[in-house]
């Protein structure tokens, strides 16, 4: 057996031992407890008020489109990590170039800001 | 401990074959989304895979802007279909039959 | 040790200049929109106009001074081949927001974004045509094509916007995300990600044979979905019929003389040692475009799907160059497509603003809709009547050229396949021309429906493109040497 496959039988032996206890628990409480089945007690509990509504509910657009928001900062991201691990090597240059793509990126928020996405209705 | 490098190759073109033809299959477009950005990771992964094996760092840098350019696609994907449910919800990739090819 | 390696990268601005007016152009553009809003927002047409026409002074200046200017290490590249093609992009982006201006400005949609985004994708199509890696090809590629799936979906509160929008967007990353895997494959056999670099390792040979042939398939496979060529053809008519007309006519002309940039750099830079793999993919695809495109035509009762179907088959003759490079050389295919394209420009935005003119008054697009044009706008029937011949390839008019250096490129070295292709293509285009007669037929011949005879007012910047595209058609078409001149000069720099 390779090396790695050896690596992962931990991770399968230690998997295994939790799903074997989970089971021994359960099973141990299935004997030894009593059972009335009942409908009532297959209902959904709500703070002891009767449940409206189906479990799914839609969120809200709006969260939607602070979420795309965010993904997309989110993810420009990702170029200033390198630049600021090497900030020091690249020197003014590097100020420059980031300075520029920073900039084009607050003419985005700033769009979205006039625009009122920023605002929470 | 070494995963060989063909296994990571092998994961990505199943990984792109899923969704690829999810892409193709399915009908819900935010499942379609999903497949597109399973087929883009799939890429990503051949990509580090090769850069790891080559030791060069240009794959690295591709992942950098694929996964800049998902984002962008998925948000504007997204503002699309959110713009059609809002007109009208439920639809599926068969509704959207206006205009026949 | 990263530390070490780095050095400041060469940036020639001048070489740059274009895309630096350009980005300049477009930020201003988002900058007067927020500022200003409704107080300016006709101001934001004229800014895009005068970005484009400022971005071709650089291009000028570059031509006069000559000499290729290549830099970081070659991924970015500023040769002849660039300079024509940029310079047709910033026309055709020019031509575009020239009949996009009352159409925009009339709906109730708006505006200044718009033009942000029109100018961000011809942006992406500048960067495209210097672009000789991959990393920037890709990254090009969906700079141009991200902002127009928006484009396209303009019309947001129209359901079929909507569709053309969502249609044009799944089919587009669907393209992109196997294009990129091609590409992943190829960056893994040849180590690099610089054109020139690749084709001297695939030629070399040694590399994976399978892998490779996969490989080139993948990106060609997926740039037959940018440039719709027949069997990835499906979202053309449908989202060429929902997106707004200027728009149909920028995807039709720009945005696909883009993917047909980005096939010929890639093709016959990094792949060119292996025309044993894309020479018969080429054919098939070239024959199946323009015959299925041709043949849908011919059925089609509304005019902009009726340009949309023969812009498919267009394609298909561009394509046709590609399919004989192995044998004839590069330079020459280069060429003919390069005049393809050039003359395509002018012919089809002007095909696009002689029927929106019309649908001005009509508010159809339907060919009936057309009839006894000649009784009430006898100028603009006798312009549809130019594109739409230049479309069939009748000489005088421009597109008799193009096509006869389709013809001359398939038979200067003439092996079976290529006579088998240059007989489609002569077949396709008789075809060609029973359907775009037909259209000038229904406004010379037919009736006027429902005997509306009221004229057409033309709004001035309309007129304009319409004017400048009949100039160019009419002049290549009686002085070919114009276009020949500028495609002569295209053959990529070393």
């Amino acid at each position: 057996m390779s090396d790695f496959l050896q690596a992962y039988l931990t991770v399968a032996v230690f998997g295994g031992t939790a799903g074997l206890l989970i089971a021994g628990v359960l099973g141990l409480g299935r004997l030894i407890r009593p059972s009335r089945p009942n409908p009532d007690k297959l209902t959904t509990y709500e703070s002891g008020v009767d449940p409206v509504g189906s479990g799914f509910s839609q969120s809200q657009v709006r969260y939607y489109i602070f979420a795309l928001l965010f993904v997309l900062f989110d993810v420009e991201a990702v170029f200033i990590f390198p630049w600021a691990v090497g900030l020091e090597t690249y020197s003014y240059f590097g100020l420059v170039e980031m300075g520029i793509f920073v900039f084009i990126l607050v003419l985005g928020l700033v769009y979205a800001w006039r625009k009122g996405v920023l605002r929470w209705v | 401990m070494n995963v060989p490098e063909w296994w990571y190759l092998v994961l990505s073109a199943v990984l792109f074959s899923l969704g690829a033809l999810g892409l193709l299959i399915r009908r819900n477009p935010l499942v379609m989304f999903m497949c597109v950005e399973l087929m883009l990771n799939a890429v990503n992964l051949t990509f580090v895979t090769f850069s790891r094996s080559l030791n060069d760092i240009g794959g690295q840098v591709v992942v950098f802007f694929v996964l800049v350019v998902a984002a962008a696609e998925v948000t504007v994907g997204l503002g699309i279909i959110v713009s059609i449910l809002r007109r009208k919800p439920g639809t599926t990739a068969d509704d959207l039959s206006l205009l026949k090819g | 040790m990263l530390a070490a390696a780095f050095s400041r990268p060469e940036i020639d601005y001048h070489a740059f200049a274009p895309e630096i007016v350009l980005v300049g152009a477009l930020l201003l553009i988002l900058v007067v929109d927020l500022l200003f809003e409704d107080r300016a927002r006709w101001a934001t047409s004229t800014l895009a106009g005068l970005g484009l026409l400022g971005a071709l002074v650089p291009i000028l200046t570059l031509a006069v001074d000559g000499g290729d200017r290549s830099m970081f290490g070659g991924a970015y590249v500023v040769d002849n081949f660039a300079l024509v093609l940029k310079a047709l992009f910033l026309i055709g982006g020019y031509l575009t927001v020239l009949i996009s201006t009352d159409y925009i400005g009339e709906g109730d949609y708006y505006e200044g974004e718009y033009y942000f985004m029109l100018l961000s994708s011809l942006l992406g199509m500048l960067v495209i045509a210097s672009a000789r890696d991959l990393i920037s090809i890709f990254i090009a590629l969906e700079t141009l094509s991200i902002p127009a799936y928006l484009l396209a979906g303009w019309r947001k509160r129209d359901l079929k916007g909507n569709e053309a929008s969502l249609k044009y967007y799944l089919l587009g990353v669907f393209a992109s995300g196997v294009m990129l895997y091609g590409m992943s494959l190829i960056f893994g056999v040849t180590h690099s990600t610089v054109l020139t670099v690749i084709g001297e390792r695939l030629a070399g040979g040694g590399a994976s044979v399978p892998i490779v042939t996969v490989g080139i398939l993948f990106v060609i496979i997926g740039f037959a979905f940018k440039v719709s060529a027949v069997p990835f053809h499906a979202w053309a008519p449908d989202t060429y019929e929902g997106a707004p007309t200027p728009i149909t006519a920028y995807l039709s002309v720009a945005s696909k003389a883009a993917g047909f940039v980005a096939l010929l750099s890639l093709v016959f830079i990094a792949f060119e040692g292996r025309s044993d793999v894309w020479q018969p993919l080429f054919w098939v695809l070239s024959a199946l475009t323009m015959t299925v495109g041709n043949v849908i035509a011919l059925r089609q009762t509304n005019v902009i799907r009726l340009l949309a179907y023969s812009s498919v088959a267009q394609a298909g003759y561009m394509l046709a160059p590609f399919a004989v490079a192995g044998h004839t050389g590069v330079n020459q295919a280069v060429e003919s497509v390069v005049t393809y394209l050039l003359v395509y420009l002018a012919m089809n935005i002007g095909a696009f603003a002689v029927v929106m003119a019309v649908a001005r008054k009509t508010r159809s697009g339907e060919l009936s809709s057309f009839g006894g044009l000649f009784e009430y706008a006898p100028g603009l029937t006798v312009l549809t009547s130019i594109f739409f011949f230049a479309l069939a390839g009748i000489p005088p008019l421009g597109g008799w050229y193009a096509k006869l250096v389709i013809f001359r490129t398939l038979l200067d070295q003439p092996t079976v396949w290529s006579v088998v292709l240059a007989v489609l293509v002569g077949v396709n285009s008789a075809i060609g021309l029973y359907y775009y007669a037909s259209v000038a037929r229904e406004t010379w011949m037919r009736p006027v429906p429902d005997e509306d005879r009221t004229p057409i007012s033309v709004p001035s910047s309309l007129a304009a493109a319409i004017g400048l595209c009949a100039i160019a058609t009419l002049a290549i078409g009686v002085v070919p040497q114009i276009v020949a001149r500028f495609a002569h000069l295209a053959p990529f720099g070393s």
